[in-house]
């Protein structure tokens, strides 16, 4: 009976029309759509690199953190920096003559030189500022480390390892700037994550159409199934399967079209990513089956829910703005922590913004967790269940 | 014969509204129990009330001397409804249909192939197979609904009202299709408004009004419940107002009406009310076309009962 209803179940969902079109090829147009829409966006914000001059002197051949640090931006293949070394005159002629974005002059302090202002100018400035605030933390920390020595009574203070400890500390800020802007990560592989989880939560559409048909309050199928003797836990873990089974096929498709067709580079993350659409789409199908059996109105009405519920997982979780996640996490993490969409984002987020896979981990087990919680709360919801009115 | 439905008392109410009011009866082996009412009048509620798809306030229920609950699985497995609404899937055809649902009671194929083949040849739809319920005619869907709802070769059938808005052609079919089903051993609950339907295939009659039984026996034994023993009709062209008064008088007369053309004549009782018409219409010179005489139909019974017609 199982397999039975299983087959049955997948050849009504691949022959319905209507879910085909939400869950096969609405994501791919969608995808099609930020390809043509993005692309240029994508183009536009990779960044050229910045030409500037520094001004020789000894003030900034003493100033070892600046001096490594500029180094290491105006090195390798993602290099910030053009770097032009000279004297004050050529700089200012350098300036002038608009071959240089800035330059910068060391004295008792540093100063930045530009002709006008942009976006050249504005990171200039943000780069100097964030190296001076390391100089400034590495300072105290050898400060308060020299001072702890002291205060134990340790006078032959070995001041080389104090200032790499504090270095390597400072610098661990540095590495994290280079991870974000990853080449991965931009604005088009954001939305195309959020294509992905919005995906992955359509799969309730799948699954509500599918457990609708079993309940004898929604339709006169339901009604001759409800009468039928199937247990109803398994017809519903059969019938769930099968939506999984055309949900995973949806993402398949999905993934084959966007890596083969529209060329998006998903990087080394690919199968992580695969697992996280699995899993979400998990979620997604439980969340139709709660919105199937609990709430007692009609079909339309239930899709409505839905999609409802969905979008504003969707928005709560920052798909629609990356601010809305970090305003609902401070206040209301309760909501994040209950909210499927948001799981399966910060999935994502997760496989970029952090070194281990710790987090990404906590989010697979959260999605999982509760999807099977909504499931069992389906099944009793279900079970033995008589109505009042059908 | 042993009893396969006890219904004790049930009584369903919709908020204050009772649908089932103290219902209480029997369907027997191998019988074709009919209930019989207007729109309306509980038939329906009694059957999903039995299937236990609903909740109801007071009352016990038993199919095949157990107590049926919504995981009655062992019950549920002996039973074949045909609803009032066509229950198939859009999306698969006639064959798979039948497949599926007969599926969820047999799971041998080979068993499963020859109940599916049978089911679709009671109802004519072989030459179907392969067509979707979109591109059958509403006759023809009406009979693919019973095909999937006794396939599987049920022992106690529940048929609400499967002939509504069916063709001629149609009807007949599915009426012999339901005697078959009686011949081959199930006993049947079959609810209808449509009186010569019960008359036709019910050998025991329940008349249900708002929510109650009104009377109960064979289609003779509720016949005698009529005020009326003969009704005959005439079609005449024209007659005197005084030559109509006096069919009062004649013998074993209950009632007489004239419209249009027609007269109805009711008589309560007696022997040879027919003659005695056609004699008094010769001696007054009264011609007619058509004169035909008939027994009171079940709509008369329901009629004496209510003050009202079964499909009013």
């Amino acid at each position: 009976m199982f397999w039975h209803n299983f087959k049955y179940s997948l050849k009504v969902l691949f022959k319905s029309k209507a879910l085909i079109f939400w869950t096969f090829a609405f994501p791919i147009l969608l995808g099609i759509f930020f390809n043509i829409a993005f692309s240029d966006i994508e183009n536009s914000e990779k960044l050229d690199i910045i030409d500037i001059a520094i001004v020789k002197s000894d003030e900034f051949n003493k100033n070892i953190i600046f001096k490594e640090a500029f180094e290491g931006l105006s090195k390798g293949n993602d290099k910030l920096f053009d770097i032009t070394y000279t004297n004050l005159n050529k700089a200012q002629k350098l300036l002038e003559d608009d071959k240089i974005t800035g330059y910068l002059v060391f004295d008792d302090d540093i100063n930045i030189v530009v002709s006008s202002s942009g976006i050249n100018e504005t990171i200039l400035k943000y780069v100097v500022n964030e190296i001076s605030s390391n100089e400034t933390m590495i300072n105290t920390l050898i400060k308060k480390d020299i001072n702890n020595e002291i205060k134990k009574g340790n006078y032959n203070i070995n001041y080389e390892k104090i200032y790499a400890d504090a270095y390597k500390l400072v610098s661990k800020d540095t590495a994290k700037i280079n991870n974000i802007s990853n080449k991965n990560l931009s604005y088009t592989m954001i939305e195309y994550y959020t294509l992905i989880a919005m995906t992955c939560l359509y799969g309730g559409l799948l699954s509500m159409y599918i457990v609708n048909l079993k309940l004898a309050n929604m339709n006169s199928v339901g009604k001759r199934t409800a009468i039928s003797p199937i247990h109803r836990g398994k017809m519903l873990v059969s019938s769930l399967l099968a939506s999984y089974v055309v949900q995973l096929t949806c993402l398949a498709i999905l993934f084959i079209f966007t890596i083969f067709v529209l060329k998006v580079d998903y990087g080394n993350n690919l199968p992580l990513i695969m697992l996280l659409a699995l899993v979400g789409s998990f979620a997604g199908l439980s969340l139709g089956v709660i919105v199937a059996t609990l709430i007692k109105t009609n079909e339309n009405a239930k899709t409505g829910i839905l999609i409802a519920i969905t979008m504003l997982g969707c928005f709560l979780s920052g798909m629609m703005g990356i601010t809305m996640k970090y305003i609902v996490d401070t206040n209301v993490p309760l909501v994040n922590m209950i909210n499927p969409a948001s799981m399966i984002t910060d999935g994502f987020y997760a496989l970029y913004y952090y070194s281990t896979l710790d987090r990404f981990i906590f989010d697979i087990v959260s999605l999982l967790v509760f999807s099977f919680v909504i499931i069992l709360i389906s099944y009793f919801g279900l079970r033995r269940q008589r109505y009042d009115s059908i | 014969m042993k009893n396969v439905i006890e219904v004790k008392n049930l009584t369903k109410e919709y908020k204050k509204l009772k649908a089932v009011d103290d219902l209480s009866f029997e369907v027997k082996e191998g019988e074709i129990l009919g209930l019989l009412g207007p729109n309306g009048s509980g038939k329906s509620t009694t059957i999903n009330c039995i299937l236990s798809l609903l909740n109801f306030q007071n009352g016990s229920i038993k199919i095949f001397g157990k107590v049926m609950k919504p995981d009655s699985y062992d019950l549920k497995r002996q039973i074949g409804v045909v609803f009032q609404e066509v229950a198939v899937f859009e999306e698969l055809t006639v064959y798979d249909n039948v497949d599926y649902f007969c599926g969820l009671y047999i799971s041998d194929k080979k068993t499963r192939e020859k109940y599916v083949n049978e089911a679709l040849e009671l109802v004519g739809l072989l030459d179907y197979k392969k067509f979707y319920p979109k591109q059958l005619s509403g006759g023809l869907l009406r009979r693919l609904n019973i095909a999937c709802g006794t396939s599987h070769k049920p022992k106690l059938i529940f048929l609400d009202e499967p002939t509504v808005a069916v063709d001629p052609q149609s009807r007949n079919n599915i009426l012999e299709g339901i005697k078959k089903l009686r011949d081959n051993g199930a006993s049947i609950v079959y609810t209808t408004h449509y009186m010569e339907e019960v008359e036709i295939l019910c050998d025991r009659i329940i008349i249900l009004d708002k929510g109650k039984i009104l009377a109960s026996g064979t289609a003779s034994d509720l016949k005698e419940l009529s005020d009326i023993d003969e009704k005959i009709t005439v079609e005449i062209e024209k007659i005197d107002e005084a030559i109509l008064n006096q069919i009062s008088n004649l013998n074993n007369i209950d009632d007489y009406t004239f419209e249009m053309n027609i007269l109805t004549v009711k008589y309560k009782k007696g022997k040879n009310n027919l003659g005695g018409l056609i004699n008094f219409l010769k001696k007054n010179n009264v011609t007619y076309n058509k004169i035909f005489s008939e027994r009171p139909t079940l709509n008369d019974v329901f009629l004496s009962l209510t003050g009202k017609g079964l499909r009013d």
